[in-house]
This record gives structure tokens, sequence and C-alpha cells, in this order.
């Protein structure tokens, strides 16, 4: 409770666990509403982050610096924003890395060979990769083995098969240039805000679904409690799968987009299960659950910033090569010890 | 029998007077070609051969594609009649990155070279430097029995027993692209990498008189670019007006480039800005284009890629270094090859494969062709692209 009350945004005075829960729905304070969020302890972790390094590094809170914290977290956040779907399930997909390597290169194939214009190159591309998403799910829910192992699976195949159709060859992303943005490159990742802009819509739009209509519902109900859920009426098969071809379709515009933002398209499996293990973490420390249940995009979204504001501070703070990791690994601990005490002082003071 | 003898003098003379040459793979189509002809053995199809040489000579890069095809086609049949193998050797190539692109140039050249002397040849490793995976699939090489080795040696003692081991086997063993002092392997084809970092650092110094560099680094402790940065920190110790900034950039393309727009644009004082892998590399040129910062800041590092071709030829970049990739699977092949077939009476032989400092003008024709040697192109010979 002291340390709910000490946080910035608790302006409230110091008030007993049971008054607050008997108040709850009525004169809240302010500062236990927001903390009352499932989101509020990141929040307030990004925002303390944000504040030290805007306040100890030169470069950070200019305009040039906000924009080159923009690409840090941006993807990350629409990747993470498919795989909460899929914990809320109680699920996990670690196909995402794979299936972002894989989709610019589909893009690649079907417009430089098959002579497809960009954007239906696009679109076929995005296919592909729900095309995988449904594979994942229907070997989930219908065959029944774990996504873990399913997902691991695909994972392997799905790089061993970029590597064959690229013959391990990078090549320069089509309809982008170093030299010039065109129209294309512009609104799909090569736009200084364009990955922002479709983060932003996604995880709106996510976030609605996931709270307001009935797959969002069904969704949590499943990851909650799948017997109970089926026994209901939900038809569960049908949210499992679907969730995995949201989560891939995501992974694979994601894909394309940065493909596009660095105008190579590169076959390198190792750094694509990179990318898998920031967006599972951004969606982990937003407040997402690994057994499932529970998940906000938002969060995840917010986890997102947390781990680019992380990244671009300790990069522009110089801290060097040989400590960046040390150092980031320390800092994301710390961050999840104090968002996990937060949370259980919001969850203990709600209980009284 | 005496004519043989006669022309095996005369084919020792002509190698003799070539001793001093650097060993490319021309010279050795010569030599190879030359025996063939002279000796007689299958004439028709060393006429194929030695025609393809020549017009391989004379085109430096854009020309004679045509005649390689039919080279490496009649290669495979002639390879046999002239070495005298009547088995098809398999070889190993014991990689540390076996999917990163750098190697694709690599791949080809041994796929090239397998072609050439109807061999086979297996591409295995590790596909994250994890050594314990490298000299398991070593050692099942050796207990496999194959004719040969490649290895990137890129633990200084893990591989000193597996190669020893292959050796007493009967195995040859060739390091490339990276090596281990006190390593027992035959020959070490590829880059000093401590070197080539000692000359970048001279380049550095040359185009960033003082003030603040940056020297970007994908995976630091990664053994095969970890040593250049050590030997640019080295050089540029002793000019006292410059003052390096090690920066780790990450594992995938995409970060790397996230991580130096945002280092580039958060310090604007810096000089210059270079790099020791290709991905960094490029993701320099990129910036620096995008920022429009070109002659402002100077920008360097290694490896090709279309990105730092484009970027190098725009100004953006000043240097880039070839290590020649390509010569790194070509050679070791031909070489394990050659102690085979010569039942280890020769073909080990050290190459450094480089140090090709590429600047604006010599870039010109790597952005103006598409090859196997280097990765940008499937066919065979070189395209225009």
């Amino acid at each position: 409770m002291a340390v709910a009350d000490s946080t910035p945004p608790a302006e409230a005075p110091p008030q007993g666990p049971a008054k607050g829960w008997a108040r709850r729905g009525g004169a809240l304070s302010w500062g236990q509403r927001f903390l009352t969020l499932r989101e509020g302890s990141i929040i307030v972790i990004t925002v303390v982050t944000f504040v030290y390094f805007a306040a100890s590094v030169p470069h950070f809170l200019t305009g040039s610096g906000l924009k080159a914290l923009l690409p840090y977290f941006a993807p990350f956040a629409i990747l993470a924003a498919g795989e909460v779907f899929v914990m809320i399930n109680a699920e996990i997909d670690l196909s995402v890395g794979a299936v972002y390597l894989f989709a610019p290169f589909v893009f690649y194939k079907l417009n430089v060979n098959a002579g497809l214009p960009l954007v239906p190159a696009m679109i076929g591309a995005l296919i592909a990769a729900m095309l995988v998403g449904l594979f994942n799910g229907l070997v989930v829910s219908v065959v029944g083995i774990s996504s873990f192992v399913t997902t691991l699976g695909t994972l392997f195949t799905l790089s061993g098969l970029t590597l064959i159709i690229s013959h391990a060859t990078q090549v320069t992303t089509p309809g982008t240039s170093v030299v010039k943005v065109g129209t294309f490159a512009q609104i799909f990742g090569g736009g200084t805000y364009s990955e922002l802009f479709w983060a932003i819509g996604i995880a709106i739009v996510l976030q609605l679904v996931l709270s307001f209509t009935r797959w969002g519902i069904y969704t949590v109900a499943v990851g909650g409690n799948r017997l109970g859920a089926s026994e209901a009426g939900v038809r569960t098969k049908v949210v499992l799968t679907r969730n995995f071809v949201l989560c891939a379709l995501l992974a694979g515009f994601v894909g394309i987009m940065e493909a596009v933002r660095a105008a190579t398209t590169t076959p390198d499996p190792s750094g694509a299960n990179v990318i898998l293990f920031q967006a599972i973490s951004a969606a982990v420390i937003g407040g997402t659950l690994l057994q499932g249940g529970s998940g906000t995009v938002i969060g995840a979204f917010i986890g997102a910033i947390f781990l680019g504001v992380l990244q671009d501070g300790l990069n522009l703070k110089g801290v060097s090569a040989n400590y960046f990791y040390f150092y980031l690994g320390l800092a994301i601990l710390i961050a999840m010890a104090f968002n996990t005490y937060v949370s259980r002082v919001r969850t203990g003071s709600g209980r009284g | 029998m005496s004519q043989d003898d006669m022309l095996g003098d005369a084919v020792e003379r002509l190698e003799w007077d070539e001793r001093k040459q650097d060993e490319t793979p021309v010279k050795k189509w010569r030599q190879l070609t030359r025996r063939t002809a002279l000796t007689g053995a299958a004439a028709g199809i060393a006429a194929a051969a030695l025609e393809a040489c020549g017009s391989s000579k004379s085109s430096s890069s854009v020309t004679g594609v045509s005649s390689s095809t039919a080279a490496t086609s009649s290669g495979s049949s002639a390879a046999s009649s002239i070495f005298g193998v009547s088995q098809s050797y398999k070889f190993t190539l014991v990689n540390h990155v076996t999917t990163n692109p750098f190697f694709t140039p690599t791949q080809n050249g041994a796929a090239d070279a397998c072609k050439l002397l109807g061999c086979s040849y297996q591409w295995t490793g590790s596909e994250n430097s994890v050594v314990g995976e490298m000299v398991t699939a070593f050692n099942t090489a050796v207990s496999a029995g194959v004719d040969g080795i490649g290895v990137c040696l890129i633990s200084p003692t893990a591989f000193n027993q597996p190669v020893e081991k292959a050796l007493a086997a009967g195995i040859p063993v060739l390091a490339y692209n990276a090596d281990a002092t006190g390593n027992a392997r035959l020959a070490y084809i590829g880059q000093d990498l401590f070197v080539s970092g000692q000359e970048m650092g001279q380049h550095i110094a040359s185009l960033v008189p003082s003030g603040d560099v940056a020297l970007f680094i994908a995976t630091p402790g990664t053994a095969n670019i970890q040593p250049r940065i050590d030997g640019a920190q080295a050089t540029l110790k002793s000019h006292s007006s410059i003052t390096p900034h090690v920066v780790a950039t990450g594992a995938a393309l995409t970060q790397e480039l996230t991580t130096i727009e945002a280092y580039i644009t958060g310090h604007p004082s810096y000089k210059g800005f270079f790099a020791v892998d290709g991905g960094s590399t490029q993701s320099v040129g990129q910036v620096i284009q995008k920022h429009n910062l070109n002659g402002k800041v100077k920008g360097g590092g290694y490896d090709l890629t279309p990105i730092t071709q484009q970027t190098l030829a725009s100004g953006a970049l000043q240097f880039t270094i070839d290590q020649q990739p390509y010569l790194q699977g070509f050679l070791p092949i031909l070489e394990l090859y050659l102690y085979k077939a010569s039942q280890s009476l020769t073909g080990p032989a050290d190459v450094n494969t480089g140090l090709k400092f590429l600047d604006k003008t010599t870039v010109i024709p790597y952005n103006s062709t598409k090859s196997r040697f280097e990765g940008t192109g499937t066919a065979p010979g070189v395209q225009k692209s």
C-alpha cells in the first residue's frame, strides 16, 4: 500500500485497504483508479524510465531523438498485439519470427519473379502468412499438439524454407530505394511515422475487438477455462485457429514493413528469432499472462514502448557494447519485479 | 613413355616459372588445363576447358558469361581424367553461422568448385557460433570418413584435438574464414581479421583527423568480428586526437538500423561512423544517406551488400572492405581435392583472401552486375543488373 501511494500518480491521501474497497465504484481517488487499471504499473514504470533518460541523455528528448525512438517499438507493438490474442488463449506462437522472415520473401518472389504489382504481391504474401497461421491453429486445435511444439516446428520449417527459396541471398525489397522513398514505401514502413500510425491503428482496433466483440470475449473465455467455454457452446477450435491466423498475419505484415524500412530483405533466421523474443517480452511486460486468460493489447503496446525507451536510452547514453545486454537484462528484471510488486499491492488493496 | 617424361618436365618448368604469382583460381586453372593439354589426356575436353579459361581470364567483370557454363559441365568429367581420380570425393565445410548471407558466395564457390572437379560437399556447423555444435559436426564428418574438412576456427583451442584426430585418420583439414594459432590445420584461407581491423583504423585516422567516432559491432564477442574492432581500437589508440566509442547494434538487421539511426541522430557532433559487420555497415550508409549527411560525416565498414554498394557509390560511405567470400569456399574445396588427388603430395597453401578496400570508383562494377561471386545472383557467371 505504501508503495502504491508513493508512486507519482497516487495523489490521494493514504487510506486503509478496506476503505478503498468499500468505496470502489463510488468516489475512488484518481490515483487508485489509475493503479487499478491492469496497465497502470507498467505505465508508471515506462514514464519513470522515459523521464530518467530525458533528463540524463541530451538528445533523447529532441524531435529527431523521438523520431529515432519510433522504430524501437512500433513494429514490436504490432507483433505483440497478435501474440496477446494467442497468449490469452493460454497458447504461444513461436513462429512469428519465422513468418516475419518468410513473408517479405514471398512478397519479393511475387513481385520480381511472378511480376505482380506491389500491392497485390503484398496481399499475396499476407495470405501466405495467414496460411501458416491456419496451419498452426489447426494443428493445435484439431490435432491437439501443444502450441509450443507446433510453432517451434513451424519456426524451423519456415526459416529453412526461407533460406531455400531465397538461396540464402539478401535482396533489395521491391518498391524501395535507399536514395528515394516512394509512395508505397512511405505508406508501408518507409515513412518516418508510417509504422507508428499502423501500430496505433492496429492496437486500437484489436483492443476494441478484444473488449467488445464476441471474438474477444470468446478468446478470454477459452483462455480462462477451455472446457467451460466449450460446454457453454463456444467453438473453441475456431477461436484458437483464428487467433493463430491473426497473429501470423500481423507477423507477416510487420515483416514486410520492416523489410521496406531497411530496403533490404535478409534471410538470416538468427536475427528473426531476436524479434520473436522482443514481441513476447512486450506482451508479457504489458501484463499478458503466460498461463492465459488475461491480457490487453494496449498493455502490450506500452510494454513495447518500455522496451524501446530502454534500448534507445541505453544506446544514446553511450553504454559500451560489452555492457549493453547486461544493463538491458537487469533493467527488464528490475522493472518486472517492480511491476509485479505494484500489481500485487493493487490487488491486495482491492481485496482488503 | 619418354615423351611423357619430357612433357612432365615442361609442365614442371612452366609451373616453376609461375611460382611467384599470386595463388589465384585463374593460375590454378591455367596450370591444371596445361597439364591436361600437354599430356594429351582427354584432349578434346581440355580444349574446351582451355577456351573457357581464356575467356574467363579476359572477363574481368562483365563479359565471357556464356562459356563458363560449358566449363563447369565439361569440367566434372575432365577432372577425373586429369587427376586420375576414379571416385567422387565428399568434403565437409563446418561453418559457425551457416545461415548468414555473408557465406552465400562461399557456398556458391564451394558448389562451383565441386561442379568443376566432380565432387560434392556438405555445408554444416552452427547457426549461432555455438562451438559445441561445430565440434560435433566436425567429429561427425570424421567418423563418417569424409575425404576432407574445411572449418572456421572460431575458438582458439576447441578444435585442436578434433583436427589432430582427423589428420591422424588421414583426413585433410583446412581452416577458412577464421583461424587459430597453434591448430594443426594444414592451411588457412581467409582474411586476417585483426590485421584488417588495424588497416581499417588507419583508414579512419586518415578520414577523420580528430574528434569522436563511433565503431558499431552487431554482436560483441563474436569470433569473426570482435578481432576487427580490437584491431581498429589498437590502431586508434596511437591517435590520441580521435576518441572511439564502441556500440553494440544487435543481431537482426532491422535492429541494427534502428540502433544506428538513433545513435547517429543523437550524436551530431561525431565526425565519423564505422562498422565491423555487414549489416551495421549498410545501416550506417543508409542512415547517412537518409539524413543528408553525405560528406559532413565519414562512414565505412566491411563487406558488400546491395545497400552498402549503393551508398558507397553515392558518397555516403567512404570505404568498405571486401574479403572475397567466394574464394573462401572455392579454394578450400580445390586444395582439399588436390591433396586427395595427389595423395598428400600437394594441395594445402595459405591464402589471404583479402584486404580489398573498395571506394566510390572501384565499387562501380559491383553495382552494375549480378553474380554468384558476390552472392547477388544465382546464374553462373556475371550478369548485367
